[in-house]
């Protein structure tokens, strides 16, 4: 066993810590999976870590590789408990923070409330000094004023302060002016810059990154500063790297300048995982969908590519603003609608599902520890589709009592019979679902029957035959690792950056030039960057894509450029690649000039991913894994006796119909009359869509 | 795919409930679809960025089956366009086909608002029969007419404030009627946008129309009907409910508007009905009437906003309303009075009527809001592109105080919703002017127990040669009231900042003559204050000071705010 084949997996959640140990015997090839769990401790969250990698007894020395994920940086947000934080702006721009965008989601609502800023009035300060929107000066820098100001903040005991100044995405000159100033007058505080983290123009939205990402710094710091030195302390030489949101992994020293980065890295593990899974497989079209405890997340996989975006928002919905955060982030559509969402039923009689959830406490009913709203895994349960006897794992003794007793309060509601109520629950749970699934499909013009569906989380296997018959898909993976799929997402990563660029010119025959100008100098501020941290950015590959509009529109399209970029030969094919994509989103092109608006780097390097081995088949024969029968209610198909076969005794080769049950650990796959299920050379499992 | 037990002939006798829910959820989820599609194609920023737009689902009867996002003037505005479609096609013997597009923007003629804004419907044909409308409707630039921009203050026809589409086919059995387009663009003086925004209205009630026909087609029609249908009950039974328990009674409510007129309302609270009757009204003689299914929008709304503010909105929350107009008013005119400035008018009712129930409702509703869309149209030629540009949008303002907290700041008026102000860089870039400041208007007024959110204060500074303002301010005379008490907010109002430091007001000006290193400053107001300012504890006082909302002196003046003592 040599050190280099240990790789681990590590993840913060909110109430459990992760662990995901993956290690390949050199001789046989055989790879092992381990995994455990501990509550997470915080304020000091990185004890958890090193008490799960001491409990899992995992020798710190022989790991080679670590990849971290973590939800702290989006906690310290939705808790509001990061540092206390100061904002450098423009003159006459102080007030953007507060103003936002003006919009109104719940327009009946006549006394909503904006998002309350993250830095109030008095610490937002305002230095003279202006860029035009090509990035030349109007107006020099004053920095006079700046002393002043660092005291006023210091009296104020700011611990963090974000810096953004008007147009700072075409030239960052006077940003860094600033950002060095500071550092010499206040060599104290962390600051960060906007232009280290987008150079994308919206002057409202680039603040709120600048300040979000300054609130999280001081903890970020303190976080990864602790967790890299007690590992160190453990003996642990092998690579530290830190989930990103944009599906890839980074070193500690580039996340600590930018950590606003790593605030969705939980969900983009997953629809990494989902994509190097389809690479694994052949298959380059996938949509991926992870279904929680509160939540279910899907994204869309084209070609391999996952859908990296740079206009994510917090905390939005129908009656919230939100904020907006202008970094890299997985093109994720999340709703609330998991294992523990609540079924309950509005004053006027209509049945929901979610978005409220029981959580991990008091939990489901069927947990016994005093819920009493029926929730989707209470229905599952009534329904036979998850094993009352066997639930979570053999782990805990579901309490049929209480789940058929909330049931039945609800279906007297709702004048229906328990096991009507149960169905309905499921099918509304579904039918949202399938919504969330059709906005990253159909709504963006891709037909999910053109697609596989790699579904995981707790609750991935138990839905995903029946949402993938709604929307005609042939074909359903639950992987091998579903239950700790983020965690198998992580090891399978590559360093990664995204650089997002705002860049104007028309798509003409100067183009090409300017194209390559732009996408040389990302290049060198890549490799750069890398140098600078020790790395070889010999290494490095690169994708570039631009993004285009028609003439006075205002969204953009993106599309992946040629090796070669934009050459004088390739305009047309290339304004074709934008009309196509445009076309296939909304339905028509139209005869006028089309602009580049933005440049999309991706620099990425592979740092040592685990690489998957067969499974080997031991010749067991299909019965030994059959556990037993067991009437199901597979809703819209009718009530069946299902076959139930233990997940753990299941291996390569071995096929069979539904209606059929496996129970596994993590996870159960509920297989629908009609359809096939097999198990692949990996472990997977490959439901094949069939009717009943 | 899995055979659903709900085939015609069971539906027939007893519908799953689950199908019917599923079925309404999709209705809300395809005008969310709809509306993205519609925004992203958008040539017109005041489209895809103020989001002047809107989608709806309409049943075959022309009821409201489902709003979408949008502006809320819209929302309740596109079943009105798509029941004329239906009158009109059946009075006149016109056949409609699947794949047919109607067009209106006539509010004499379906079109609700006034020409700038174009209404597309699209009927969803499942087995031969007509089982849903899919509808959206968006600002455009320039249709025409005696002003650029179609809106002119010193219009008194609706045939000076451009071209009229009466409800026609601009696309039949799926092909576009050119000549039809070719009319529209030669009257347009910006014919790319109107045909690029023309193209996303369409591509939006195509999709739309695709996934209604989808749904039809799974379920069965009957089910589908029966969910529309039960819907609708749903949305009625809401407002019911809370009607229960507003206060009771006839209210009344007049005031003067800055142009002079007087606007009056009554509103009547019953068990079982709200009647809002604005019949004792003036006609106005320029542009500022608004067609009876305008006004009616006003009443709508408010009465959802009193009785159920949530997100799902159709026609049944609207059947416990009576509305009552007077023809020949500036709340029901005739033809061919001028209607272009509609959107300021249906916000004054919408103000009137708010203040009219804030009297009898303070628990419920907030202090007055700066009520204007305060819409200012500039245009000139890009210094940089020599292209000539031209953009109107509304301005952000303050909104009243509540029972429960201040007002807020910064936000559009009470008839939008969704709608995102345009940021200084992108505008920068696309109209070659320079934004020198935004920031929350310092001028005093709306003090309150809790005070006034702030409106804003916006530089624009020309860089051109030469350029035009036109701009249409109200609640510049009278500013925002207060309740219960609280001072009255501060007005709209716009200056232009001569290079020789002459500085002119305005509140209502058309095609004003900017030049080089004018600025325009723009000043919306400070909602009005809720309750007494003696009653505004001493550390929201301390705060606002200290964020400078406040000086010490007003806080003295207004709150009897004293700094040596607690």
């Amino acid at each position: 066993m040599t050190a280099a084949n240990v790789r681990v997996a590590t993840d913060v959640g909110g109430t459990f810590t992760d662990l995901a140990y993956f290690e390949t015997d050199v001789e046989t090839g055989e790879q092992r999976v381990r995994t455990a769990k501990v509550d997470t401790t915080p304020p000091d969250f990185e004890r958890g870590v090193l008490e799960l990698l001491h409990k899992a007894d995992v020798p710190f020395s022989e790991i080679g590789f670590l990849a971290h994920g973590t939800t702290v940086i989006i906690n310290a947000i939705t808790e509001r408990k990061g540092a206390k934080t100061g904002l450098i702006t423009t003159s006459g721009f102080r007030d953007v923070l507060e103003i936002a965008r003006g919009d109104r989601p719940n327009f009946f609502d006549l006394v909503y409330r904006k998002p309350v800023p993250f830095v109030p009035r008095h610490l937002r300060r305002e230095l003279p000094g202006r860029m035009n929107y090509h990035g030349e000066e109007l107006v020099p820098l004053d920095l006079s004023g700046l002393p002043d100001i660092i005291e006023g903040f210091a009296e104020e005991s700011v611990d963090a302060i974000a810096v953004c100044l008007l147009h700072s995405y075409a030239n960052e000159a006077h940003e860094v002016a600033v950002l060095e100033e500071v550092r010499r007058l206040a060599p104290e505080i962390s600051v960060v810059a906007s232009h280290q983290i987008t150079r994308q123009w919206r002057e409202y939205e680039r603040t709120n990154t600048a300040v979000l990402s300054a609130y999280v710094q001081p903890i970020a710091d303190r976080y990864l500063n602790n967790l890299n030195n007690s590992l160190k302390d453990g003996g642990f030489d092998g690579s530290l790297y830190i989930m990103q949101s944009n599906c890839g992994i980074d070193t500690v020293e580039s996340t600590r300048q930018t950590p606003i980065t790593m605030i969705e890295s939980g969900p983009a593990s997953g629809v990494w995982g989902a994509a190097e899974l389809g690479r694994l497989l052949g298959i380059p079209n996938v949509l991926a969908l992870d279904i929680g405890g509160t939540t279910a997340k899907c994204s869309l996989i084209e070609d391999g590519q996952v859908k990296i975006i740079s206009d994510y928002w917090i905390e939005r919905n129908q009656a919230n603003s939100g904020y907006p955060i202008l970094a890299p982030v997985v093109d994720i559509v999340e709703i609330g609608n998991g294992g523990g969402s609540i079924a309950w039923v509005d004053d006027l009689g209509k049945l929901h599902v979610g978005p409220q959830s029981a959580g991990a406490n008091p939990g489901p009913v069927a947990y016994g520890r005093g819920g009493t709203e029926p929730t989707t895994t209470d229905a599952n349960l009534a329904l036979g589709r998850i094993n009352a006897d066997y639930f979570c794992g053999g782990t805990m003794v579901a309490d049929m009592a209480g789940v058929n007793k909330s049931l039945a309060r609800l279906a007297d509601t709702l004048a229906v019979s328990s096991e009507e109520a149960a169905r309905g629950i499921v099918r509304i749970a579904n039918h949202n679902m399938i919504n969330a699934l059709k906005l990253v499909s159909l709504n963006r013009g891709y037909d999910p029957r053109d697609f596989t569906l790699v579904a995981f989380g707790g609750g991935g296997g138990m839905h995903a035959n029946a949402l993938a018959a709604e929307l005609q898909i042939k074909q359903v993976i639950i992987p091998a690792e579903s239950a700790v799929f983020s965690a198998w997402g992580m090891v399978m990563s590559d360093l990664r950056r995204d650089y997002f660029k705002t860049f104007l010119c028309d798509l003409d025959n100067d183009a090409p030039t300017k194209l390559k100008e732009a996408f040389v100098a990302l290049e060198s501020q890549a490799r750069g960057e890398f140098s600078s941290e020790g790395l070889d950015p010999g290494m490095l590959n690169f994708l570039c894509f631009a993004r285009f509009r028609y003439r006075n529109q205002e969204h953009s399209t993106e599309v992946v450029l040629p090796d070669d970029g934009v050459t004088a030969e390739n305009l047309l094919e290339i304004r074709e690649r934008f009309e196509v994509n445009y076309e296939r989103e909304y339905t028509y092109r139209l005869p006028t000039v089309v602009e580049v608006v933005g440049l999309h780097l991706v620099a990425q390097g592979e740092v040592g991913k685990l690489a998957l081995v067969e499974k080997r088949a031991t010749g067991r024969k299909l019965s030994e894994a059959v556990k037993g029968r067991r009437q199901v209610d597979f809703d819209v198909d009718g009530s069946f006796e299902a076959v139930l076969y233990d997940g753990a005794l299941l291996e390569p080769g071995m096929s069979f119909a539904g209606p059929a049950i496996i129970e596994a650990a993590g996870a159960t796959v509920v297989v629908n009359p009609g359809s096939q299920a097999s198990v692949d050379q990996f472990g997977n499992v490959v439901v094949t869509i069939g009717t009943a | 795919m899995s055979a659903y037990p709900l085939s015609e002939d069971q539906s027939a006798v007893e519908f799953d409930p689950f199908t019917i829910e599923i079925i309404q959820n999709s209705l809300q989820a395809i005008c969310d679809e709809m509306f993205v599609a519609m925004r992203k194609t958008a040539m017109s920023s005041i489209i895809y960025e103020v989001l002047d737009m809107g989608t709806a689902v309409v049943d075959p009867h022309g009821n409201l089956a489902s709003a979408g996002a949008g502006i809320p003037l819209f929302v309740a505005g596109l079943d009105k366009a798509a029941a004329f479609v239906i009158q009109k096609c059946a009075e006149q013997g016109i056949v409609i086909e699947p794949g047919d597009v109607f067009a209106t923007n006539d509010p004499y003629n379906g079109g609700v608002t006034h020409l700038n804004d174009v209404a597309f419907v699209m009927p969803v044909f499942v087995d031969g029969e007509i089982v849903a409308w899919a509808a959206d409707i968006a600002h455009w630039n320039d249709v025409g007419g005696m002003v650029p921009g179609s809106m002119a203050t010193t219009a008194t026809e609706i045939y000076q404030e451009g071209l009229r589409l009466p409800g026609v086919k601009i696309v039949a059995r799926g092909e576009p009627n050119e000549p039809l387009i070719e009319v529209m663009k030669v009257n347009s003086r910006m014919p790319d946008f109107l045909e690029g925004d023309m193209w996303a209205g369409i591509a939006a009630v195509r999709v739309g129309a695709r996934r209604l026909e989808e749904v039809a087609n799974k379920y069965g029609v009957k089910t589908f009907n029966e969910a529309i249908s039960r819907y609708l009950d749903y949305g009625e039974r809401m407002t019911r409910k809370a009607l229960v328990d507003l206060p009771k009674g006839r209210f009344t409510h007049s005031e003067e508007q800055d142009s002079g007129l007087v606007y009056a309302c009554v509103i009547e609270i019953r068990e079982d009905e709200f009647i809002v009757d604005v019949r004792n009204n003036p006609l106005d003689p320029g542009p500022h009437n608004l067609s009876r299914d305008a006004s009616l929008l006003a009443a709508q709304l408010l009465l959802k906003a009193v009785t159920d503010p949530g997100p799902t909105c159709n026609g049944g929350n609207f059947r416990p309303l009576t509305f009552l107009t007077q023809k020949g008013t500036v709340f029901d005119p005739e033809e061919p009075a001028a209607q272009g400035f509609y959107y300021e008018a249906v916000l004054r009712l919408y103000d009137l009527l708010w203040r009219c129930l804030a009297n009898e409702l303070p628990h419920l509703m907030p202090a007055g809001h700066y009520a204007s869309m305060c819409a200012t149209v500039l245009g000139g030629t890009h210094p940089d592109t020599g292209r000539p540009y031209a953009f109107v949008e509304p301005e952000l303002g303050g909104w009243g105080g509540s029972i429960d907290s201040d007002g807020t700041n910064g936000m559009f008026s009470g008839f939008h919703g969704v709608t995102f102000n345009c940021p200084a860089e992108i505008n920068e870039a696309r109209n070659g002017l320079l934004v020198d400041r935004l920031e929350l208007n310092p001028d005093l007024g709306g003090e309150g127990r809790h005070r006034g959110g702030k409106g804003i204060r916006m530089d624009y500074r020309i860089r051109a040669e030469e350029g035009f303002m036109t701009s249409f301010f109200t609640r510049s005379k009278f500013p925002p009231w207060g309740l219960v008490g609280g001072n009255d907010g501060s007005p709209n109002y716009v200056e232009v900042r001569r290079v020789d430091g002459s500085v002119e007001r305005h509140s209502s000006v058309t095609q004003l003559k900017l030049f080089r290193d004018d600025v325009v400053r723009i000043v919306t107001g400070n909602g009005g204050g809720y309750g007494d300012p003696h009653e505004r504890p001493r550390e929201s006082v301390l705060d606002d000071i200290k964020n400078g909302y406040l000086t010490e002196e007003r806080a003295q003046a207004v709150y009897g705010f004293n700094t040596t003592t607690r």
